[in-house]
């Protein structure tokens, strides 16, 4: 198969996005953003100065007060227009992700998806936003509710889903009435920078959608701002700890969606053929680089025949994955984002190792596709013999490497899954209702999946997390979202 | 060659159905007489092509077995479409029938890989297989007992 064309062919200097215009950042501090695969250089990006943050905020904060008066169905008709370019735009925004992060062209369509789903569900705003009302609620006394928006809201963004993420919440955002600030990561800004150029095209007024680059500067900014009204954050749990603590002090609001280890666990009664694949995404997808990855795998029941079955597929399966570079349509695993990325695996893996785990499969040479520096790439990496307290057990490694483990019986599974400090995504694999219920019921977990690998709610359901995956008390997507970025207001009327 | 992602089936989908659209097309200038009918044909493969794509792009998630929902081996459905000077209409028609029968075996054998990973594409799959099975062949084969 052909390698699919590149769609970023100079290189450019990344502007900001300030109150509908395209600013040259002033700041000497000028990074580069380097294809992982190819290791070549497709842009630059500017930590921009505090001032040109500081003017990013002011523009949203001063679009606010028109924008909130314009009609919900007016804020959603330039909705409706930016779905449509999405849609006109697909293919590009798509290579575009691959390029500048390295997932398979598949993985990058599947992120435009996503993200032009949260678009979808936030044009039904005017349905979504409606309050609540009750008459008499003493005689000749009515109370209502009404949802107002905020303000103006900062977004910081992850590396690993450059186009999606922010679509959690901009969206949402601007449909509720609010101004939105993004900072996308500096590894791989381009997505939202081609987000900015179709917000502008959709005719979205200047300063209600902004885009500033910079790091972690530019999101201290954005988090103590007293003009920002709330964060929203997806990125390690260490950061978004001092989000939620930062934000608290001022009276934010904050979604930070944290980081994870997650539990696949294989039931006796599981139907092999059906849970390799959803294995395969699940671990390896990505490049393993997603809060939603399964990380350890636990097969459960005292059949050593089962264990090895299900042991053999999944690293025989894993074996044979496609690493390369994703343009090239038959990769079934792109490279890692970062060179930091890659040694951060590859230290966990001489961890594990260290710690007496097995190592199946080892990733640290990876035997790529194609003619590629192999600067990025870490192949599928799969431990036996791992137990819970091992660190590749317990700490996110961000990277394709799958911790194999060994439970009893479902209540062990359970009760190993729940010792963990985080709690995103944990699936079972199972034909029977007992047994998912049993999980469903008792897994300490924001999100679960019922043989299903990546448990990643849709745009209309809330992306849940718990314990040290999730700081905050609405999640993104879905109706939490849309309260998160509205104000309840209660009014008791009487007319006399 | 072995396919493993879906995308790379999406575009081996495409390879095959222009690939007939092509045979169509020589079939329409070859026989003036069925030239409507291969015509059509040829309409029809450009819009199974959207229909396909169509699906694949509405439910291609990232969340969904894209990488892992295949094992398709395109030695399976390598198409002959070229047409000698001596070929005759009969045997021309049975090129074409031979041609939709490795077409629908295809879109079948992909459609049962990926049933449960894929969503909407195996189900866009089947619906085009079954519309050759039950239209096209069926037409082909009215044309051959016909004769020239």
């Amino acid at each position: 198969m052909a390698i699919l064309e590149e769609p970023i062919k100079e290189v450019v200097k990344l502007k900001n996005y300030i109150n509908g215009e395209w600013v040259e950042s002033k700041s000497d501090e000028i990074l580069d953003i380097v294809n992982p695969a190819t290791q070549k250089v497709i842009s630059k990006v500017p930590m921009s100065t505090p001032d040109e943050v500081n003017e990013a905020i002011t523009a949203a904060k001063e679009a606010y007060p028109e924008w909130r008066t314009t009609t919900p169905l007016a804020r959603v008709r330039c909705l409706f227009r930016l779905k449509e370019l999405m849609e006109e735009n697909f293919e590009q925004l798509s290579r575009v992700q691959t390029q500048e992060h390295g997932k398979t062209i598949d993985e990058s369509r599947g992120e435009t998806r996503r993200g032009i789903e949260m678009v979808e569900v936030a044009t039904g705003i005017p349905s979504l936003m409606m309050g609540y009302n009750l008459e008499d609620i003493a005689t000749g006394i009515d109370e209502s509710v009404i949802y107002q928006p905020l303000g103006a809201f900062g977004h910081i963004a992850p590396f690993n889903f450059p186009f999606m993420v922010p679509l959690w919440f901009s969206p949402f955002a601007m449909a509720t009435g609010n101004t939105f600030v993004v900072k996308p990561s500096p590894r791989d800004p381009i997505s939202q920078v081609k987000i900015a150029e179709l917000v502008d095209e959709a005719g979205i007024p200047p300063g209600v959608y902004n885009v500033i680059h910079g790091g972690a500067e530019a999101a201290s900014i954005l988090m103590e701002h007293k003009d920002i009204k709330g964060i929203t954050f997806v990125g390690s749990t260490k950061v978004g700890k001092d989000i939620y603590k930062k934000c608290g002090e001022t009276g934010k609001r904050v979604i930070a969606q944290t980081s994870a280890k997650n539990f696949m666990v294989v039931m006796p009664d599981a139907d092999i053929a059906g849970t390799i694949p959803a294995l395969m995404t699940s671990f390896f997808g990505n490049a393993g680089q997603r809060c939603l990855a399964g990380a350890n795998l636990v097969i459960v029941g005292k059949d050593d025949s089962f264990y090895n079955k299900v042991l053999d597929a999944f690293v025989d399966t894993a074996s044979k994955i496609r690493v390369g570079y994703g343009l090239d349509e038959s990769t079934q695993m792109g490279p890692m984002q970062s060179i930091d990325g890659k040694e951060r695996a590859l230290g966990y893996i001489e961890k594990g190792i260290a710690e007496g785990g097995k190592l199946l499969l080892d990733g640290r040479k990876a035997d790529i596709i194609g003619d590629y520096p192999d600067t990025c790439f870490v192949g599928p990496t799969i431990f036996s013999d791992v137990n819970p307290e091992m660190t590749i057990a317990r700490e996110e490694i961000f990277g394709p490497v799958a911790s194999v483990m060994r439970a009893k019986d479902l209540n062990e599974a359970i009760e190993i899954a729940n010792r963990s400090n985080f709690g995103n995504a944990n699936a079972i694999f199972t034909s029977s209702g007992k047994a998912a219920r049993e999980f469903q019921y008792r897994v300490e977990t924001g999100n679960i999946g019922v043989n299903i690998g990546i448990v990643a709610p849709m745009a209309f359901f809330p992306f849940s997390g718990m314990k040290d995956s999730f700081f905050g008390v609405l999640h993104g997507q879905g109706k939490d979202v849309i309260r998160f970025f509205t104000e309840s207001k209660v009014v008791i009327q009487r007319w006399l | 060659m072995k396919l493993n992602t879906a995308s790379e089936v999406i575009s081996f989908t495409k390879k095959l159905e222009e690939q007939s659209a092509t045979f169509y097309k020589e079939l329409s200038q070859r026989y003036v007489k069925n030239e409507d009918i291969f015509l059509s044909f040829v309409n029809e493969n450009k819009k199974n092509i959207i229909q396909v794509e169509r699906a694949y792009y509405g439910v291609i998630s990232d969340a969904l077995e894209g990488c892992f929902a295949f094992t398709v081996d395109t030695d399976e459905y390598l198409l002959t479409t070229e047409l000698s000077e001596k070929t005759d209409y009969s045997e021309a028609l049975e090129r074409a029938i031979d041609i939709e029968e490795k077409i629908i075996k295809f879109y079948l054998d992909a459609a049962e890989q990926s049933k449960s990973f894929l969503a909407d594409v195996p189900r866009a799959f089947k619906i085009i297989a079954k519309k050759r099975e039950n239209n096209r062949k069926t037409a082909l084969k009215a044309l051959l007992r016909k004769g020239e």
